[in-house]
């Protein structure tokens, strides 16, 4: 590329400004072509009646006898042409290599000139047509023009009248170039969506435009059902591999059954445990359970106080305040998991749990908020990703990959809703899920 | 006799042992041929089945059995799934159990079972179908309760049982200790407190604004579901 810094312009405004450019171009070399040929010519009818003139003073200076020839030549001098008569040859501004143009001019009005050896100058830049003639007896006629007799109209208006073509084509043109450079626009947002997009959302792009763009789309398409492909193969083989899991792990619980040292027993027991919550959120994040869970109408409230009495069964100081019922419709299964990986995370940092349920006027809230230490603030972005934990040096006796929040936040942008997370100021961690008003 | 469809062979010998140490009568089985041969042999009380069998699909496995037999069928599945669990359980399973499991939950299922076939023989008529009362419809086939605006409203599995238990007692007074018989047979350990931490669950659960739950204490003696029953 070159070295210039061109301003940010896009591919139609590229486009256009070489169009633009070669325009441009073209009209300034014709412009100064023609101005270059017409600069040393009169117009016609100026040439026209300085040659008429010139044949009547010539016949009248010639005929009358060269005392009256000084009093002719006056009498023959008009508020245009100033005529004069003389016996040497006249001196006559240097040429100016154009001399023979007006001359020809002139000359082609009236042929029988060409037998006076004339010399005719247009002198630039007064504008002002000189000559002389010899007449038959050796003497020479002289004249001028009194004003100056420049080559035609005022160019502007020429530039004007040859600039609306040249405006209307750019117009036309860049409206050709928008209508091509279309599709380019549509593979610029599919390409934006890629690995964005919520499943079952084709990002396939319509083929149209020129043979290049078609192909560049085309390629894309390709591109982008192979790579489809190749993660719909690996989420398979993965969550294959996580169902196939569950028969081993099934036979060493089994088989940890019957170890007689309970110590012994308890300790594989939790370790079947910490591999059993391994695979469920594998497979939860892979959405490797099989068919996708259909919305129904549940009772969130109920919900939510269901994984508060599920948490305090197990020991924790989990509470839920909120309305009594609430219903919204939603993808049951997989939203009570995110709900309670939320709270499993709240008990494993903080001592108590609040899970609150509030209806505002275009949301549903729910809130999960513990008083642990919460996450430092520049690792909040971060945690949502996953394979992401932050408590790396107590990595080993939490249970799942690091995908629990993942997790979550797959199953509300299911939902359409929005996982904020934040610390709050008086301590902890607070999770809060919207949900558009429009499930309700 | 129970008969274990189960095509993992390890599992299979570890299934059955349980089963044999709480007593059953097992025939272990490690296919679709197997088991047909041995449903036509025996008396079969109960049948284990895998859902994911080599060759043919446990889902319509289960619902041949079914066109033949009402013998309870508990299938087994390395899917968590919500999904195969309705799929199964609409198609006339009567359990459900997910891997892995341990023993305790595969002799309790196994139990549940048993005691709840034994019990619809003879009296119960409702033992799968819908119970409707205040609006409320509880779906004994998908284990599911809904409300009036049919909401699905979240029970653990504890809570539902207790649910029915009431249900098929509607109107009458129960004895807190029958009550924890009751509930014992379709789950594992129930004690005495958390009956009480149960019924005043599910009283929150089935309280709406305006009304209280249907749930009336009878000091003393125990609990009562104080509205009328219909049953489909």
């Amino acid at each position: 590329m070159t070295g210039v810094r061109l301003p940010r312009l896009g591919l139609v405004g590229r486009l256009v400004a070489i169009l633009l450019a070669t325009m441009v171009i073209e009209f300034a070399v014709s412009t100064v072509l023609y101005e270059r040929a017409s600069q040393y010519l009169v117009r016609d009818d100026e040439a026209r009646r300085l040659a008429e003139h010139l044949v009547i003073a010539r016949r009248l200076v010639a005929e009358a006898t060269p005392d009256r020839r000084v009093g002719m030549a006056a009498e023959l001098t008009t508020d245009r042409y100033l005529v004069k008569w003389s016996r040497e040859m006249p001196k006559l501004p240097a040429d100016e290599r154009n001399s023979d143009r007006v001359q020809d001019q002139v000359v082609r009005w009236e042929p029988t000139l060409a037998h006076n050896k004339p010399q005719i100058v247009l002198v630039m830049p007064s504008g002002v047509i000189v000559g002389a003639l010899q007449l038959p007896d050796s003497s020479w006629l002289s004249f001028r023009t009194l004003g100056p007799i420049r080559a035609a109209k005022v160019p502007y208006q020429r530039i004007l009248s040859t600039l609306i073509p040249v405006l209307a084509l750019m117009l036309m043109g860049g409206l050709l170039i928008r209508q091509t450079v279309q599709p380019l626009q549509a593979l610029t947002h599919a390409v934006e969506r890629v690995g964005r997009k919520t499943p079952g959302d084709s990002s396939s792009v319509p083929a149209a435009g020129a043979d290049e763009v078609r192909q560049l789309i085309e390629a894309f398409n390709s591109m982008q059902s192979r790579i489809a492909r190749l993660i719909d193969e690996r989420t398979r083989a993965l969550a294959a591999v996580g169902h196939d899991l569950r028969t081993p792990l099934s036979r060493l619980r089994l088989r940890s059954d019957v170890i007689e040292d309970r110590a012994l027993r308890e300790e594989i027991g939790n370790d079947i445990d910490g591999m059993e919550a391994m695979i469920n959120s594998l497979l939860a994040f892979l959405g490797g359970e099989g068919d996708p869970e259909a919305p129904r109408r549940i009772d969130l409230a109920v919900l939510s106080a269901s994984v508060a009495d599920d948490a305090s069964d197990h020991g924790h100081d989990v509470s839920y305040t909120g309305p009594a019922h609430l219903d919204v419709v939603l993808r049951p299964s997989s939203f009570r998991r995110a709900v309670n990986n939320l709270v499993d995370n709240a008990v494993r940092y903080g001592e108590r749990v609040t899970i609150s349920l509030t209806r505002e006027a275009d949301e549903v809230v729910l809130t999960v908020e513990d008083d642990g230490p919460g996450i430092p603030p520049d690792a909040i972005a971060r945690v949502c990703e996953p394979f992401v934990r932050l408590d790396t040096a107590r990595g080993r006796d939490t249970s799942g990959f690091g995908l629990g929040l993942s997790i979550v936040a797959q199953a509300v942008a299911a939902e359409g809703g929005r996982l904020h997370l934040a610390n709050r100021p008086e301590g902890g961690l607070s999770a809060q899920i919207a949900l558009p008003a429009a499930l309700q | 006799m129970i008969v274990l469809v189960e095509d993992d062979a390890a599992l299979r010998v570890l299934i059955a042992r349980a089963l044999l140490e709480s007593g059953y009568e097992v025939r272990p089985c490690k296919g679709a041929p197997e088991m047909w041969q041995a449903l036509e042999q025996q008396n079969a009380e109960l049948v284990l089945l895998d859902i994911m069998l080599p060759g043919t699909s446990g889902i319509d496995l289960c619902r041949r059995i079914r066109q033949q037999s009402d013998v309870p069928i508990i299938f087994i599945s390395a899917k968590g799934s919500e999904v195969d669990r309705i799929v199964g359980l609409e198609l006339g399973a009567d359990d459900y159990l997910a891997k892995p499991f341990s023993t305790r939950e595969l002799i309790a299922r196994v139990r549940a079972v048993l005691r709840r076939w034994e019990a619809g023989r003879g009296a119960s008529t409702a033992m799968l179908g819908l119970y409707r009362f205040d609006g409320w419809v509880a779906d004994v086939r998908r284990r599911e309760l809904r409300s009036a605006s049919d909401a699905i409203v979240d029970l653990t599995a504890a809570e539902f049982d207790l649910l029915v238990v009431l249900l098929d007692h509607a109107q009458r007074v129960i004895a807190r200790e029958r009550l924890i018989e009751l509930s014992r047979t379709r789950l594992g350990d129930v004690s005495d407190r958390s009956i009480d931490v149960m019924i005043s669950r599910l009283r929150r659960k089935l309280a709406s604004a305006d009304e209280p739950a249907p749930i009336l204490t009878i000091r003393g003696i125990g609990y009562m579901l104080s509205t009328p029953v219909e049953r489909e």
